[in-house]
């Protein structure tokens, strides 16, 4: 299938300036800026565009779907040992795979977020100081243990089987919890997903609270990239700290106006379009029997992981 | 700050979904006794504002940038209670779209960022301020409600994570989830806050009020609801 996506989004900004800093290369607060304004929109875009494709698992319901996240997540949240979740690893790829979507890209930022989010803030942990038990990698060799009040340093330090493990473990579980949401939200329209979530009995206006948010965030989010854009074009040398720190607060108050503005207008756009004071959420239709059935097949194969 | 998935045990995460669900049911009885359709385009303005600061890379002393959350200052702009719902919809809509954060751990984030944030620094807001409208006095305030709201929220996150080997263990002692003792988990979370992230928070509260205080003093919820 051709991609959609404009190529500016897929294309690495040509216009970086990075400066030589005394450490090391920095990246000036604008660009920083409109990279992570550019991610945000990339996202959004590339979301709403894989979520809109055809495939068996894109058909299933979304309340169906949101049942199967929630319950998926506690069942990864439940599992202890790194067999079951290696399992569950592979049935989210071969869900991934069924539905078509695009497995290198999803998991090159499913292991990017664990890695950094799993791995490397619980690495430390598999180290004897943290976690007790038998050393598999020695790191260093102390004189004699130290005490520093209530912290103790062991005389060797190393890799403990127990904290390698531990590791492994929070690393599988945090990469299984983000392949598991990337499934559904790449696979189903982000409104649809809120709306599903009236079979949780989250109430009506919390969830179109959401919904509205969530459009504005991606209007407003390109709004401050072009901010920063036309910042830039403006910029012929550095700019100090102190002015960019006085130019995003002026920024940021603009975009505070911004949106008091704009949710008058929402407001009398809703009261032209007959919102009143009830405000209720149409459109959530009858399960088909194919939902039914995917709804079963998901439960008892949950029901086997939990099992296991 | 965005606790993700597989860090808190359910022992952990279950209650903190029950804590935020009834400050999310508090906030929007506060509101209005039902939610309204008036109320609707306002909180999610105010939720997309909240999203929005954290787009903004603030140049720090130190030669680093960093963003803030934004609790503290959505807090004292539009009241602590408005804040709870913005910042809550905004962790809800970074949980699910961007993997900021995970799904379980969506109550225990909303609590430690939606709501111990903004009621912190909205009162030390106005403890600090007291009648004052400008001066040191002022900036003081602004900049200790964002730096104090954010490093209690990270004490509080620092517990959570450092309770989990006590309440979480297996048979063999090994911890089951944050494997991080509270000796260690609540100092390197309080601290590297207190020093870097917090100071971030601080200095763009600072600034914001600054800039709405020579500008539109009247936006400022704080001072209105001291007033009043």
């Amino acid at each position: 299938m051709k991609s959609k996506i404009p190529s500016f989004l897929l294309e690495r900004p040509s216009s970086d300036s990075f400066t030589q800093g005394s450490v090391g290369l920095k990246i000036p607060f604008i660009e920083k800026g409109i990279h992570h304004v550019a991610n945000v929109i990339k996202t959004g875009y590339i979301q709403w565009e894989t979520a809109a494709r055809d495939s068996f698992f894109h058909r299933i319901d979304a309340r169906i779907k949101v049942l199967f996240l929630i319950f998926f997540i506690v069942i990864v949240s439940l599992k202890n040992d790194i067999l079951p979740e290696a399992l569950i690893g592979g049935f989210i790829f071969s869900l991934m795979t069924i539905a078509r979507l695009n497995i290198v890209g999803l998991y090159k930022r499913v292991f990017f977020l664990a890695f950094f989010f799993g791995f490397l803030v619980a690495l430390p942990s598999a180290f004897n100081v943290i976690t007790k038990g038998d050393i598999i990698i020695p790191v260093l060799r102390l004189s004699r243990p130290y005490r520093f009040w209530i912290y103790q340093i062991p005389g060797e330090i190393g890799i403990t089987r127990e904290g390698f493990y531990g590791v492994v473990m929070l690393t599988s579980r945090v990469m299984n919890s983000l392949a598991l949401s990337f499934l559904v939200l790449y696979t189903t329209p982000f409104p649809e997903i809120i709306r599903a979530l009236k079979v949780l009995r989250v109430p009506d206006g919390f969830l179109m609270i959401i919904t509205l948010s969530y459009k504005y965030m991606f209007i407003f989010a390109k709004t401050v990239e072009d901010m920063h854009l036309a910042k830039k074009s403006r910029l012929a040398g550095q700019v100090n700290n102190v002015d960019a720190r006085g130019w995003i607060a002026g920024r940021i108050a603009f975009m505070f106006k911004k949106t008091r503005l704009r949710c008058e207008e929402i407001f009398k756009a809703m009261q032209s379009r007959g919102f009143s004071d009830n405000i209720k959420i149409y459109g959530v239709g009858q399960l088909h029997a194919s939902d039914w059935i995917a709804g079963v097949i998901f439960f008892l194969i949950g029901v086997l992981f939990l099992w296991m | 700050m965005h606790i993700p998935d597989g860090y808190l045990s359910p022992q952990t995460y279950v209650p903190f979904w029950g804590v935020s669900i009834g400050f999310w049911s508090v906030a929007l009885k506060k509101m209005k006794k039902e939610l309204s359709v008036k109320h609707v385009p306002y909180l999610a303005m105010a939720a997309a504002f909240s999203f929005l600061i954290m787009m903004f890379n603030v140049p720090i002393p130190g030669g680093t940038t960093g963003h803030a959350v934004g609790g503290g200052i959505i807090a004292v702009l539009l009241g602590p209670w408005t804040a709870v719902i913005a910042v809550s919809v905004s962790l809800i809509v970074q949980a699910l779209v961007f993997g900021d954060g995970g799904i379980t751990a969506i109550g225990a984030n909303c609590f430690n960022m939606a709501v111990v944030i903004p009621f912190v620094s909205y009162w030390v807001f106005n403890l600090i301020r007291g009648n004052f409208t400008g001066g040191s006095r002022f900036n003081i305030a602004a900049f200790l409600s964002g730096w104090a709201g954010l490093s209690v929220a990270s004490i509080f996150a620092g517990f959570e994570f450092g309770i989990q080997p006590l309440i979480a263990s297996g048979a063999d002692g090994r911890p089951l989830y944050a494997p991080y003792p509270l000796s260690v988990a609540l100092p390197a979370m309080a601290l590297e806050h207190m020093m870097l992230f917090s100071v971030v928070e601080g200095v763009v509260t600072l600034l914001l009020l600054k800039y709405f205080m020579k500008h539109e003093p009247e936006l400022i919820h704080a001072l209105k609801a001291k007033e009043a």
